[in-house]
């Protein structure tokens, strides 16, 4: 390491070229140890500088032998004499290296011993030029501890053509090699044979010199054959001039993510295939059902369509029991066709293609009202705005507001006639339309089953159905993003509620014609 | 409107028996032939044996016509018709059938037929409705020439 004097101005007027001017410089100087050695190196002189960086005062130590800087150990290795040799034999001699102060503590000296001869050429004795770099090194060492050290990271440097450098405990955590194994080696030898092959390894040098860095993910191979997922940042090393002198190269061990992000891919296909699987299965489930209740009506359309013939046509050659057991087929066949009615709505709202548009609430519930007739006994109490909006499918949503009416109607208590009020509010993002009747309440026991298909709470007698309407009521809503719900009181009536997603009105259609 | 008879293609004996008796029921009566599966409505219409001779099977003025039956479905005929290069592509057709899946609706009626009617599950609205069919198809539909 070469030590440059301190820039300083200097006045070159005669006078000042004086050597007394240039004495009290180097006197005075402060960041440098400035003395001279005698050719056998007894200290002659002795500047600020010195002092300072080594604590003797001038007269301690001039006189002395400059041996009194080294360590024991420098000493035991004759140090002081090789350096004066070389310097004798070359001119000068640099070397940076521990020194001792006059208290015994170590510095870390930039030295520069430079040769003093006479016109004649005589050896009359040594300038000697010490600087503390103390600091300078414990923050390049503490740096170098900090590299040497990472066990997270490979880290390690190459030379311009990809040669290694140097080696920290990470690289060798990772790749298996200890230093020794891979210095001076050449790094494509963590590379698979394949990658190799292609040039990969030149690819990513020539990258990074051309671009400044490269950053990549990769297989690569530990010492013992195995491979290891690899994240890699390499760096192009230039000097102040922008001469390429190597790469520094940061590895990473990612097997683990690598692993999971793998096993997480696994899994995203796996639910992928069984998305497709279970939309074909439910695909066919709805094709099955749909032909099961499609021909069980042929036969039922036989039995109700010959009963009622035969009631029609020869009612007379019937006594009372006939005509009565005849009734019963009759109503049997038709509660049926009522089930598998309500079988096929269950399915059809369950179907994955729900197309969802912008429905008016009002419209809706009017349609319903239409489907409910008037012969109920009952009265309704309308309060929906007629510009409420929501999300949903037309049809279905019809069929779940007939549903709830019908239930409303339906489950009055005796001799009451049944009074339904429908409701409905927008708050946020959602519309809420309850239903509310003044009918025989539901005990809290029984609100969760209700829901479910082929659930009753009474005999048929009592109220008729299939026990599917809610069932209905509860998968349309899901399948159109809602929810629904219940509040109640036995002896006093329910109240049921929908809520769907608020929708912007549809646009009027515009004819373009007109 | 033609002559000609009702074609009924429809395989179940039952549904046949009950759509006759309601035809029996309107006056005056309307004859009516029936077929039993897709291959013998295509015959028939074709004029293949055993139904060459045209005064004894004359072609029909209208067709209702079953969706689900055996060999030829009922869509299989309606295509067969409408890709007649005969004036027998212009065949007035109507579905009778069970089938309210939205995509049989659809599927007939991107085939070219004229109505879609679902049969009723009792008698009564089953009357209505033939009685509906002859007033619009018999009475007041004028037909094309076939």
């Amino acid at each position: 390491m070469s030590t440059k004097p301190p820039a300083s101005t200097i006045d070159l007027r005669p006078g000042l070229h004086s050597p007394e001017v240039f004495r009290l410089l180097v006197d005075t100087v402060a960041d440098y140890g400035i003395f001279l050695l005698d050719p056998a190196g007894y200290i002659t002189s002795w500047n600020a500088g010195a002092e300072r960086l080594k604590q003797y005062k001038a007269e301690e130590v001039i006189g002395r032998h400059f041996s009194i800087f080294y360590t024991a150990r420098d000493l035991a290795n004759h140090k002081p004499e090789h350096e004066l040799r070389v310097a004798a034999q070359t001119g000068h001699f640099e070397d940076e290296g521990w020194r001792l102060r006059k208290d015994g503590s170590r510095f870390w000296a930039s030295v520069v011993i430079t040769c003093i001869r006479d016109e004649g050429g005589n050896l009359i004795g040594f300038g000697k030029i010490t600087r503390d770099l103390t600091e300078r090194r414990a923050a390049e060492s503490r740096f170098r501890m900090l590299v040497e050290n990472v066990l997270d990271y490979g880290i390690f440097s190459m030379d311009s053509r990809g040669y290694i450098t140097s080696w920290n405990v990470g690289a060798q955590r990772i790749k298996g090699y200890t230093a020794e194994e891979t210095s001076g080696k050449h790094f494509s030898m963590f590379y698979m044979e394949e990658d190799r092959r292609s040039g990969l390894p030149q690819r990513i040098l020539q990258t990074a010199a051309e671009q400044g860095h490269f950053e990549g993910e990769g297989w690569r191979v530990r010492k013992d054959g195995t491979r290891f997922w690899a994240s890699i940042v390499v760096t192009a090393l230039r000097d102040e001039e922008g001469v390429l002198y190597g790469f520094s190269k940061v590895t990473r061990d990612l097997s683990d993510r690598k692993a999971l992000l793998d096993q997480l891919n696994r899994h995203a296909d796996e639910l992928e295939i069984r998305v497709q699987e279970r939309e074909q299965s439910n695909a066919e489930l709805e094709a099955f059902a749909y032909s099961v209740s499609h021909d069980l009506r042929a036969p039922l359309r036989a039995i109700a369509g010959f009963a009622e013939a035969l009631q029609e046509d020869c009612a007379k050659d019937l006594n009372q029991q006939g005509r009565e057991y005849l009734d019963e087929i009759i109503k049997a066949a038709a509660r049926m066709n009522v089930l598998v009615h309500d079988l096929l709505e269950y399915g059809r709202v369950s179907r994955v293609d729900l197309q969802l548009d912008p429905v008016n609430l009002r419209e809706a519930v009017d349609d319903a009202i239409r489907q409910l007739g008037n012969d109920h006994g009952g009265s309704l109490a309308l309060h929906i705005s007629p510009d409420l909006w929501v999300r949903a499918h037309e049809q279905a949503l019809a069929q779940v507001t007939f549903n709830l009416l019908s239930n409303a109607v339906k489950f009055h208590r005796k001799g009451l006639s049944p009074e339904v009020d429908l409701h409905a509010e927008a708050h946020n993002t959602a519309v809420r339309l309850s239903v509310t009747d003044n009918g025989i309440g539901i005990a809290p026991q029984h609100r969760e089953r209700i829901w479910q298909v082929f659930e009753r709470l009474h005999d048929r007698e009592t109220y008729p159905g299939t026990g599917i309407g809610l069932a209905i009521v509860k998968r349309a809503i899901s399948r159109m993003g809602g929810s629904c719900g219940l509040e109640s009181e036995v002896g006093k009536g329910s109240t049921f509620w929908i809520e769907l997603p608020l929708a912007e009105p549809e646009k009027e259609k515009v004819d373009p014609n007109v | 409107m033609s002559e000609g008879p009702v074609l009924l293609v429809e395989d179940d004996v039952s549904d046949f028996r009950l759509i006759q008796r309601a035809f029996a029921k309107i006056k005056p009566s309307i004859p009516m032939f029936r077929l039993t599966h897709g291959d013998e409505a295509v015959a028939y219409l074709a004029g293949d044996a055993p139904y060459e001779n045209r005064s004894l099977h004359p072609i029909p003025c209208v067709v209702l016509l079953d969706i689900k039956l055996p060999r030829r479905s009922g869509l299989e005929v309606l295509e067969w018709i409408r890709t007649q290069e005969s004036e027998l592509k212009r065949l007035p057709i109507i579905m009778l059938t069970s089938s309210k899946h939205q995509l049989d609706v659809n599927k007939a009626y991107d085939l070219g037929v004229n109505s879609y009617l679902v049969k009723p599950s009792n008698n009564s609205e089953l009357e209505q409705l033939v009685s509906a069919f002859r007033n619009y198809w018999i009475d007041l539909n004028e037909g094309p020439t076939l």
